[in-house]
Order: C-alpha cells, then structure tokens, then sequence
C-alpha cells in the first residue's frame, strides 16, 4: 500500500517532466499560427532536447568549475521542485508542512547558480543577462508569498497540496480567490519563465534579453539542462496556475483531470496571444509590472480580511 | 589556558614559535569550553546551574541553557578564528610588540566573552563586558598607523560606550526593584509601571547597539573594515551576539512583555533586515558588504525575537518555540557563515591588498577550492537551501503562519507583510552574493596576474565553518534537539514541545538529500560524456575582449540599486565621454548611509554643541579649578546639611 502510494505520488512528477516540453510547443505552434504562419511541429522541443544531449559541449577558455556546476544545480533543484506539485487529486511524493516555502527557495538555488553560471565567463552580455535576472527576481519572491502565501494564511495550511485542496466550490469567497489567484500567478509565470512581456524567449538580440542571453556561452549538454529546466519551469508554473482550478476534481477525479487539461491547453493559447499582441516592455518599467501583480496579491488578504469581519 | 595564550603571546620568544604555542593553547582551551558546553546541555535539568568561583566572593556563574547556548556558539566559532589567527598573523611579523599585543589582547577577549555568558551577577555581567568591548577596541588598533582604523575604532569605541551606559541603567532599574544584584532574582512585570518601561528601554538600547538594529547599526560598518580580519570574523559572530545574548536575558527578566512590543520589535527587524540587505548591495568594500549582511541577519534574529515575545504575551507555545527556536538557530547559523565569510575576506585582502571588489576578478582559477569553501557560505548567508542558513528562516516562516493562524483578527495581514518582507530580504542577499561571488571569483582577473596563496591553516578553519553549513542544513535535527531543551529549560514556562512538531524534518532531510544525489548522478553523466572541448568565448564578433569589459560590481546591482537610490541616499558622479575622441570618462557610486547622516551626526553635532557651551569654564588658571572645587564642595555639604537637619 505504502509503495503504491509513493507510486501514485510519482505520477504527477512524471506527468510534468513529460509533457514540460510539449507545452511549449503547444505555445510556439499556436504563437506561428497567429502570426499567420505554419511553424514547428508540437514535438519540435522534443527533438531539440534529444539532438541537444547528443552534441558536443564547448566550455569557454574562461570557464571555472562554475560553469560546469550551474546547469547541474539548476536542473537538480527545478526537478525535485516539481516533486511537490499535486496534480489533480493525486498527492504529490514530497509533501510536507511548509513545502511552500522549500518550493520558492529552491528555485532560489536554481536561480542562484544560473546567475553564477552565467557569470562565469566574464563576458558583459551574460552580466547584463544575470543583473536583470536578479534584479528582477527580487520582485517575482513577493509575488508568489502574496499569492499561494495568503492563500495560506487564508487556509490555515503550509502544504501546496493541502492548500489546493482547501478550495471548495460550494464557498463563494473561494471563487474570487480563484480569480485574483490566477491573475498574479499568471503574472508570476510570465516573469519567472521569461515569457513575453519582460522578455523575449525567441529573439537573439542580447540587449533585450535576459532568460536567453545567460545561457549564451552554453552548449551541449549544459544547454540540454538549462532548455530542459527552463521547460519543467515553465510546466510548473502552468501547474501552479492550473491548480487554482482543482475544486472540480472533488466531485469527479476525471473531471478534474479533464478540466485541468483543458486549462493547460487554455493558457498556452493566452501565454501565445499575449506574446503576438504585445510587445515587451521597457527594462525600466517591469518593475512597475511586477509590483502590480504584488498588488493584486494583496487584494485576495484584504478581501479575506473584510469577509471575516 | 587563555592566561596561557596571553603570557605565551607576551614573553615567549622568538615571535614565530609564540604564535604557534599561543594560538595552539587558545584552541585547546576553547575546545574544552565546547565540550564543556555540549555535556552540559545535554544532561540539561539533571545540574545544579549556579556555582561561585571562590566561596568568599558573591559573584555567581550560572551555567543555565540559555548561556550555555551562547557558550556553544561562542566557542564553535571561535576554534576556527583562533586557527586562522595564526595564519593572519604571519602577515604582522614585522610589527613585533603590535602582533603581540594582538594576540593578548584576543586572548583575554575570548575568555571574558566566554564569562560574559555565564555570569549570573549583574556586576561580573558588566565587568565582562567592559572588558570583552575594550579587548576588542584594542584589538582594532593592530594596523593603528592608518587614520580609517583610528576612526573607525574610535567610532565603535563611543558606540558601544553608548551601549554599556544604558546597561548601567538597565541594571540599576533591575537592581533598584529587586534589591538583588543576581540575575536569578531580576524579575519585572508590566504591573510595575512606569520602570518596567523603562528598563525595556534601555535594555533594548543597550543591547540593540552591541547587536546593530537599524538606527543603531551605525558603528557596524566602520569598525568592521578596518578591523583585522579575523577580529572582523570575532565581530559579525560573536560579539554582536553578545548582544542578542543580553535581549534574551531582558526578555527572561521582563517576562511577559506586552505584545505591542513584540510588533515593535518585529517592525524594527524587518526594517534593519531590508535595509540593512539593501545597503550591503550598493557597497563594493568586502568587508563593510559584509558588515551591512550582519545587520540584515541580526534583523531575521530579531524577527524571530519578536514572533517569540508575540507567543509569550499570548502564552502560545508552539509560537515561543518557532520564534525563539528559529533566533537561536539562526543565531548559531549566521555565526558560522559570517565568521567564514570574513575569514575568507581577509584571506582575499592579503593577496589583493584591496578591499575593493571591482579590483578582483578571477581567483577560481587560482584557488578553486577556497572559491568553492566561500560559495557555501554566500550559499548559505542567502537562505538558500540545503544549508543552514535556509533552515533557521524556515522556522521563522513558519512562525509566521503559526501566528496568523492562531491569533488571527488582523495577524494574517501583518505576518503576510512581514512573509513578503522575509522573502524580499531573501531575493536582496541572492543578487547581493551572486554579485560578490560573481565579480570577486569569477570571469577574468581586472588588474594583472597575481598569486594567491591560502595557508592550510586556513583551509584547515574554513573547511570547518563549510562542513557545518552543510551538516545543519541537511541534518538540522541534531542542533534543533539542543534548541529544544535550551528553550524548555528556561524561565518562559515553556513545556517541552518536541522540535518534530513543527515541519517533518525527515522529509524535508530527503528533499535535500535527493537534490544532492541527483546533482551527483548528473555529474557523473556529464564526466562519461567524452565530448567535451574548450574553446573561447564568443565575444559578439569583437575580438579584443579585455577583462576591464566585464561586469562590476556597481554595474551588476545598479538596476536594482536605481530603485531605492533616494532612499539610499546614492550618487552617481558621471563624466561622460563627450567629443569624437574621447578624453576621460569617469564613473564613481557612493552609497551614504541615512543614519549616519540623519540620525548620528545631528546628534553628536548637539552633543557638542552642549559640551561646548560649557567651555567657558576651561580656563588656564588653576585656581579658577580650585575655586570650583570649593562651590561644588560647599554644595555638597549645605545639600547633605539640609537633607539631615530637615
């Protein structure tokens, strides 16, 4: 029993670092279509983390053991934070009072060694690259605290899991927590997977980037790690956001599953029509973008504030 | 044994064999007081706490949980000082009596820093800290040539002064109510009134100074640079929690302290720690860097203080624990990291000569293994797990929704504030240590080859601070048993509440275990991978790639620095490149701190300014002084007549 437990809890840890990739296929193939062209098969991400671990990997002549180190650290820690996301009614392997917090902080360790990474070589676009990254990092940490953490506060729980499954239907605040939820989460997805309108994941013009321009002088393997976490990233993330919609798998398991799917599918769509419709910002006002959503995060505790009085 | 270590520092000659044997007899002696520690908090309630030195003399040592504790920490940290002193000493050999008169001096402040935490007598408490803060003072003055170092000491020397006045009245309210000198009888309520405030006051003044809550910080980052390094590393572990020590023996006293005060307390913390993390970011002096860093993680300490008077003024025990359990751990935590950080600081300072980041570049591949020793202390300082430093926050965090949960009524929206806040500090130190790890170690060296050399000494004392990062942050059950009984073994009236209650460590052991296994298993892969090749960097078509084209350190945090820079109080000094050929550019970044400018130069400017209105009576003539002698002798007599005839 115990063993099929653990199994079960497997499952969804499979489920994203399987699908991680086909989500932003999803995303690219819908992103060609709106801009009136045919695109890359769906699988396409497929064949390029599969021809990516097959090259070779050049280290520059500056590199340290650093820059061999970081896409390790970077992808050990992403992997085993998606360990902790519940996917419908499936307890997750990791779950455990204050997992909120282990989950923020190791994509902190993820982050950490990426800027380290990045900043190995010495070559001023990665530094430009790392320096935005952190810049802006400080500003998405508040976001997730001000969003899954007042839904703590609000649930009374410190479990991702058990959060998720403290939203019910049947309570009418919980609906407006669902959609002021997934508006911020939807921001934080945005800064945090480097999506459009902070940065541009498709251009190669190191002046406007900053996901893409810190992993410039990787290649080979490395690559394969860095584009890989960058795609389980991204699949958490969508995880995260899809999850605000778990109420439905109370009634019905394969309901809840169908919904969650479809909501997947749903925000790729939007991450690709935000991305045709809008162009990115300039460096100088995504802070005001982000401290936008922190707003909206404050939003969900005072409402939860005025209903209880 | 430290009698031993100062004789030896004094007389034995020639110097080099006097370091060895000095040095040598400090670690043992400290080494004792560790086991001593450890033995006795593990047979905590079994002892008997107070004993005297001599029979005859009323000054008492307590040997209670909350000192041993300190005694603890204390001593961890200063084995691998000691150890280091050795080797940064043998930079010193020129400067004969200076060096030892350096290692005197630190052997006398290692022990009274030691008695300190013991002392159950309030005047042996103030002795041991006069002491322990004019040891440190002299220690200061090993380079004393310099003018920075005399104004930097100077300055620590008045702050702490300041410190140690309002200690003397803390006490002397203390000792006014209770009649008792001892800290087993102090006890003080709110239904006192008026003295209970006011011993809080001056209590956390005191303490607040020595420990560098924000307004008060203003001595860290002076005396910090101009410190020896290993002083430095004594500073940031010790001493200012000499003064963490002193605000948990003002909560023992003044039990229960109302819960405003633990708001307070908890508004004051989460300012030093975002500001203090802030500033840290807009410096580029190692050392005074390192300095705002101690700031920022007296502020988590202090957040935890304040989630435990929170539980005290609501007798909620599990919040007692988080709250005083995540101080203490955090306390021990930023011991050993800092004290690594500043060691491996002035490791950096004697092979560069300079304190200045953006003059560095490029020691990884001179020393990879200390880069790697000083990356898990940056590591752990930016609460990232699996090191220690993540664990005493996670406590922290999870006060905070233990707090809101249980107090409720407008305690979510608060501790929501301060989580952010948390997890904002959080996101501060990473770009600020990826910044130092970055531009210090990283890319290229900026200005010529140099040789750089670590001592096995060295190796030898910060391989042990990196070792215990580690260990607590992936085994932090092991120091969170000893917490537990330290707490439950207090005067809070805390019953015992097993550590296990609050997050299943083994779980979280596993987490972190199965990030370290799967970055071996993906290092192994990549070692199998034969396709390997090393090449230059690409360089966007531009061929002369020179090291001074890499990132600084002003230029790496200036975006964020942008942000805050009126509230920094940072001026950029820009000359730009103005014709076709260029002359010279410049561009220089200052960070001022608000403090020094808004709060402690206007003050001392008043002091002055009252001191100086009674200049008129300097005079030359020394009967003006027996003249004046005589009033005040005459007051004195007609006040003591008066008081006895009426």
């Amino acid at each position: 029993m115990d063993i099929l437990l653990s199994f079960q809890g497997l499952l969804p840890f499979f489920f994203i670092i399987g699908i991680s990739p086909l989500l932003v296929g999803l995303i690219n193939k819908q992103k060609a279509l709106l801009t009136g062209r045919i695109g890359a098969p769906v699988w396409q991400p497929y064949y390029d983390l599969l021809r990516l671990s097959r090259k070779e990997t050049i280290y520059a002549t500056t590199a340290s053991f650093i820059s061999r180190l970081a896409p390790v650290v970077s992808f050990a820690a992403i992997l085993i934070s998606s360990l902790m996301l519940p996917i419908g009614y499936v307890r997750p392997l990791l779950s455990f009072n204050g997992d909120i917090i282990v989950f923020a902080y190791l994509l902190g360790l993820a982050r950490f060694f990426q800027i380290l990474g990045a900043m190995d070589i010495g070559s001023s676009f990665e530094g430009m690259g790392a320096a935005r990254e952190a810049t802006f990092a400080v500003f998405a940490e508040p976001i997730y605290f001000f969003t899954l953490g007042s839904l703590a506060f609000i649930t009374g729980y410190t479990s991702i899991y058990d959060i998720y499954h403290s939203i019910h239907l049947d309570n009418p605040t919980s609906i407006v927590f669902i959609i002021v939820s997934s508006i911020s989460a939807f921001f934080l997805m945005v800064t945090e997977c480097s999506r459009m309108p902070i940065d541009d994941p498709t251009t190669h013009l190191e002046l406007t980037m900053i996901h893409e321009v810190m992993i410039l002088d990787n290649s080979g393997i490395d690559l394969f790690l860095y584009q890989y976490s960058s795609y389980i990233k991204l699949m958490v993330y969508a995880v995260y956001e899809a999850s605000f919609f778990n109420p439905f798998s109370m009634q019905n398991h394969w309901l809840g599953f169908s919904v969650f799917l479809i909501v997947l599918v749903l925000l790729s769509t939007l991450v690709a029509w935000v991305e045709t419709m809008i162009a990115r910002f300039k460096m100088k006002s995504i802070p005001q973008y982000l401290l936008f959503a922190t707003a909206i995060g404050i939003l969900n505790l005072l409402i939860y504030t005025f209903v209880r009085h | 044994m430290m009698f031993a270590g100062m004789a030896i520092a004094l007389f034995v000659r020639p110097l080099q064999r006097a370091l060895l044997l000095g040095v040598g007899t400090l670690v043992v002696g400290v080494s004792l007081n560790l086991l001593f520690s450890v033995s006795r908090i593990l047979s905590l309630p079994a002892i008997q706490p107070v004993f005297a030195l001599h029979a005859s003399w009323e000054i008492y040592f307590r040997a209670d949980g909350l000192g041993l504790y300190f005694l603890l920490v204390i001593t961890t940290v200063a084995i691998p000082t000691a150890i280091s002193t050795h080797s940064y000493l043998q930079h010193y050999l020129h400067k004969q009596s200076a060096t030892r008169a350096f290692l005197a001096t630190f052997s006398i402040l290692l022990l009274s820093t030691q008695l300190l935490v013991l002392a159950d007598h309030a005047i042996a408490f103030l002795i041991f800290w006069e002491l322990m803060t004019l040891t440190a003072y002299l220690g200061m003055l090993l380079e004393r040539e310099k003018t920075e170092v005399q104004k930097g000491s100077f300055i620590y020397f008045t702050a702490t002064h300041a410190a140690t006045f309002s200690l003397y009245i803390f006490f002397f309210i203390l000792y006014q109510h209770t009649g008792s000198w001892n800290f087993s009888d102090f006890h003080f309520t709110v239904e006192n009134g008026l003295p209970f405030y006011a011993a809080c006051f001056f209590g956390f003044i005191g303490f607040g100074i020595k420990a560098g809550f924000m307004p008060f910080h203003f001595w860290l980052p002076w005396a910090h640079p101009i410190a020896p390094t290993v002083l430095s590393a004594f500073f940031s572990g010790i001493l200012i929690k000499t003064g963490i020590y002193g605000l948990f023996r003002m909560i023992e006293f003044c039990s229960p302290l109302p819960d405003w005060m633990g708001i307070m307390i908890l508004g004051i913390s989460l300012f030093s720690a975002i500001f203090g993390v802030w500033y840290a970011l807009a410096q580029h002096d190692i050392k005074k860097l390192l300095a705002y860093h101690s700031i920022e993680n007296i502020g988590i300490i202090g957040i935890g203080i304040g989630l435990g008077i929170l539980g005290i003024s609501y007798s909620i025990q599990s919040l007692m624990w988080l709250g005083f359990g995540g101080a203490l751990f955090h306390t021990f935590n930023h011991a050993i990291f800092k004290s690594l950080l500043f060691l491996g600081s002035g490791i950096i300072y004697h092979n560069f000569h300079t304190r200045e980041i953006d003059h560095m570049g490029g020691i990884v591949h001179r020393a990879p293994v200390f880069v790697a020793l000083f990356l898990i202390g940056s590591i752990a300082i930016s609460g990232i797990p699996p090191l220690n430093g993540f664990m005493s926050e996670f406590l922290i965090f999870k006060g905070f929704f233990e707090s809101a949960s249980i107090l409720g009524h407008y305690f979510p929206l608060f501790m929501l504030l301060m989580t952010v806040g948390l997890a904002f500090v959080g996101g501060l130190a990473l770009a600020c240590f990826t910044k130092i790890n970055s531009i210090m170690f990283l890319g290229s060296e900026r200005h010529g080859s140099h040789t750089f050399a670590v001592s096995i000494a060295d190796y030898c004392a910060l391989g042990m601070l990196a070792m215990l990062c580690i260990f607590l942050g992936v085994y932090p059950q092991s120091l969170l048993g000893i917490i537990s009984s330290v707490i439950t073994f207090n005067r809070w009236g805390i019953h015992v509440q097993p550590y296990s209650m609050f997050a299943q460590w083994d779980v979280m052991t596993l987490v972190f275990g199965s990030v370290l296994v799967t970055i071996t298993l993906l290092i192994l892969w990549k070692t199998i991978n034969k396709w390997q090749r090393v090449s230059p960097a690409w360089g966007c078509g531009y061929p002369h790639q020179v090291p001074r084209m890499q990132y600084t350190a002003s230029s790496y945090a200036d975006e964020i620095n942008n942000i805050a820079s009126t509230l920094l109080h940072r001026e950029k000094i820009v000359t730009p490149p103005t014709t076709i050929f260029p002359a010279v550019s410049r561009f220089r970044s200052h960070a001022e701190d608000f403090s020094d400018e808004q709060f402690v130069k206007p003050m001392y400017a008043y002091i002055l300014k009252k001191i100086t209105s009674v200049e008129f009576l300097s005079r030359t003539d020394i009967r003006f002084y027996i003249l004046f002698m005589l009033i005040v002798v005459l007051m004195y007599g007609g006040i003591a007549i008066v008081w006895t005839y009426f």
